[in-house]
């Protein structure tokens, strides 16, 4: 993979993926260019890819030369595609990641004839490699643990005191195709019509350069300065206290690969309501409201819907946490396992 | 029926009353439709364009961050022993090391020195342009919109019998453009002149008569200069905006022959104005030229014998000349 480090989603995911392979009773190793610091010691630089590897899994998210050496590598070559964000929803906003995008989808196109078999985290991610021809592909969620940690008392006191009318939470990295103007536009339209003390929170660390500005002058234009809170990047107890505070988890990304926040929002218990578009419906599947439109008066009226009727929050609740527990790291470990006991059985 | 059955089923149909109250709200027009339509047009207005404006200067970034090579080379290993072995190692190497890496952020920097120049170039080129813009006509979409159905050239025939004797003695290509109405080349062939017509709008049935369907300026930019023996200005100094209508001018003077014949057909100032809705009154920055302004205008290039005709209707004024 081009990139490893431990607090991210697919790093920790490659993690995993080594442990049930060697639990299987096979080698494996991780080779990556650039590796955190936490894991210099765990990892391999890619130079040290052995010529002799059976097989070669490929952690695929954006364009890099490390996909090259994958792709001319000898062994039976799997890629594990985590989808990557199309060049229309990024170009404008950040030229060096429009560039590995770029590269990215024409690796991903090229790679159809080197590749045996694809592994995918959504049957989204899967549709997008069989139209380019890939012909042994399956779909598999991704790894993760969703956060147990304990919630910080004093950031859910605070957001206690802070409360007043539906509090509508939004986690996700403050990126272009997770569409925050299109959050701000819905809550304004919720204040306007239903609820005039509503508030946004937004909790993620900032993506393209600029966008986070532009947001921020969204926010200004409509006059919500008071009523949307960009908290940052959080740690896990914030996280969590984030999650039991809230009212309801807004979702209305334009392009979602998997979108882990929505496991996170229902297995903590928070309604969620979702713009239902590449990924993301089948993530939520029936343990949320699924838009098919995401024009902000309708938006609007699905979050007061929520917040207003106890009868239909409580069903999203329960759904949501039975949605979120078929996602249980433990249920796609052994779909992992099975799925390269099966394939080393068929080598 | 499972729980999970019985749960989507009642989502579906929380989603479906959602829609329908959503949309008896927007027919009713119970929402704040100009705030929201404002929010959407904030966002497209300060949409980037990254390739313009960070996309050099965060590569260069890149390159500077890189460009500093550390000659410490990581000693950290799985056992106590390797990572003694690699410091020692290290130690021993240094000076090498350094030199080496040295070298490299030397010439890390010595490339992203000319990359910043190359940088600041293209962000003066680029305020240049925006500047330039800003100038120039940048609401020809809104423009066009307006103008779509606006009859402005229903009295050309009156003027056939004029032109066809001003081109009479133009052995050569006379070019009528932007043509509205394709009559008047017709007329103007069957008078003798080798006319032919270019026009931006939409290609009705041409019945033979010579007429190239693009933009004017595009045809103009792949004529070779002094390629025309004469020209017909027409439709353009009735919509263009001053600047479009003396970059028409220009290039026509440049792609005519010496001793070319010319003629302006151009719609009276007053008749626009008549013509108009207040919105396209107030919209179109273009107004039709007086034609006191053409014969200044015509006369500053070197033409003589500049003569007005008017038609009957005092719609329209014929402007002709001829240049030495």
């Amino acid at each position: 993979m081009p990139t490893i480090s431990p607090r991210d989603a697919v790093g920790n995911h490659t993690l995993a993926l080594r442990e049930v392979i060697r639990e299987l009773g096979f080698e494996s190793e991780i080779f990556s260019m650039f590796r955190h610091p936490d894991l210099m010691s765990d990892t391999h630089y890619v130079d040290r890819l052995p010529r002799d590897a059976d097989v070669v899994i490929y952690q695929f998210s954006i364009g890099s030369p490390v996909a090259e050496r994958w792709a001319q590598h000898p062994a039976i070559k799997i890629m594990n595609y985590h989808n990557i964000t199309p060049i229309s929803l990024v170009g404008k906003w950040d030229g060096l990641l429009a560039a590995e995008v770029q590269l990215g989808r024409d690796q991903m196109a090229r790679y159809a004839k080197h590749c045996r078999h694809a592994i995918c985290d959504s049957d989204f991610n899967k549709s997008e490699l069989d139209e380019l021809g890939y012909t042994s592909t399956e779909t598999i969620p991704v790894m993760f643990d969703v956060t147990n940690a304990t919630p910080d008392s004093s950031v859910l006191a605070k957001l206690e005191r802070k409360r007043r009318g539906t509090q509508v939470l939004f986690v996700g990295r403050v990126a272009p195709n997770k569409a925050h103007h299109d959050l701000v536009a819905a809550v304004r339209t919720l204040r306007e019509l239903h609820d005039d003390e509503a508030h946004l929170h937004f909790v993620g660390t900032d993506g393209p350069p600029g966008y986070r500005k532009v947001v921020e002058t969204i926010v200004t234009h409509a006059g919500m300065r008071d009523h949307v809170t960009f908290h940052g990047s959080v740690s896990q107890e914030e996280l969590v206290a984030h999650y039991l505070s809230a009212d309801v988890f807004c979702c209305l990304s334009d392009h979602e690969g998997f979108c882990v926040p929505v496991i996170e929002a229902m297995h903590h218990g928070l309604p969620v309501v979702a713009f239902d578009c590449t990924a993301v419906g089948e993530t939520v599947g029936d343990g949320g409201l699924l838009l098919k439109d995401k024009n902000p008066l309708i938006v609007a009226s699905a979050l007061h819907r929520v917040g207003s009727d106890s009868r239909l929050a409580q069903r999203l609740r329960v759904a949501g946490r039975h949605r979120a527990d078929s996602f249980e790291r433990s249920i796609t470990r052994n779909r992992f396992s099975q799925y390269f006991s099966t394939l080393v059985g068929s080598l | 029926m499972s729980d999970s059955e019985s749960d989507a089923n009642y989502f579906k149909e929380v989603v479906a009353e959602i829609e329908a109250e959503a949309q008896r709200r927007s027919s009713s027009g119970e929402y704040p439709r100009a705030l929201l339509r404002s929010l959407d047009e904030e966002f497209r207005r300060w949409i980037p364009d990254a390739s313009l404006e960070n996309g050099v200067e965060d590569t260069i970034r890149s390159i500077e961050a890189a460009a500093y090579v550390d000659p410490a080379v990581p000693i950290s290993s799985r056992s106590s022993l390797g990572r003694c072995v690699k410091w020692i190692v290290r130690r021993l190497t240094y000076f090498y090391h350094r030199h080496v890496t040295q070298q490299i952020t030397a010439l890390g920097i010595h490339v992203t020195r000319p990359l910043r120049l190359l940088d600041a170039n293209l962000k003066s080129v680029n305020r240049r342009l925006a500047a330039l813009e800003d100038r120039l006509d940048v609401d020809a979409t809104a423009r066009s919109e307006l103008l779509v159905g606006l009859a402005i050239s229903s009295s050309f025939h009156e003027f056939v019998e004029s032109l066809g004797q001003h081109f009479g003695q133009v052995s050569g290509r006379v070019l009528v453009g932007d043509l509205a109405n394709v009559e008047l080349v017709r007329g103007l062939r069957s008078a003798g002149v080798d006319a032919y017509g270019v026009a931006s709008g939409s290609a009705p049935a041409q019945d033979a008569v010579d007429v190239r369907h693009e933009h004017l300026f595009d045809h103009l930019g792949d004529l070779e200069n002094e390629s025309l023996d004469g020209f017909i200005l027409c439709g353009i100094p009735d919509y263009g905006s001053v600047n479009e209508q003396l970059r028409a001018l220009r290039l026509l003077l440049l792609r005519s022959k010496p001793g070319a014949a010319v003629a302006v057909i151009v719609l009276h100032p007053e008749t626009l104005a008549k013509r108009l809705s207040p919105v396209a009154t107030d919209l179109l920055h273009g107004r039709p030229l007086h034609p006191e302004t053409w014969d200044y205008l015509l006369a500053r290039e070197g033409a003589s014998n500049i003569s007005v005709v008017e038609s009957s209707e005092s719609s329209h004024y014929l402007i002709t000349a001829n240049f030495l």
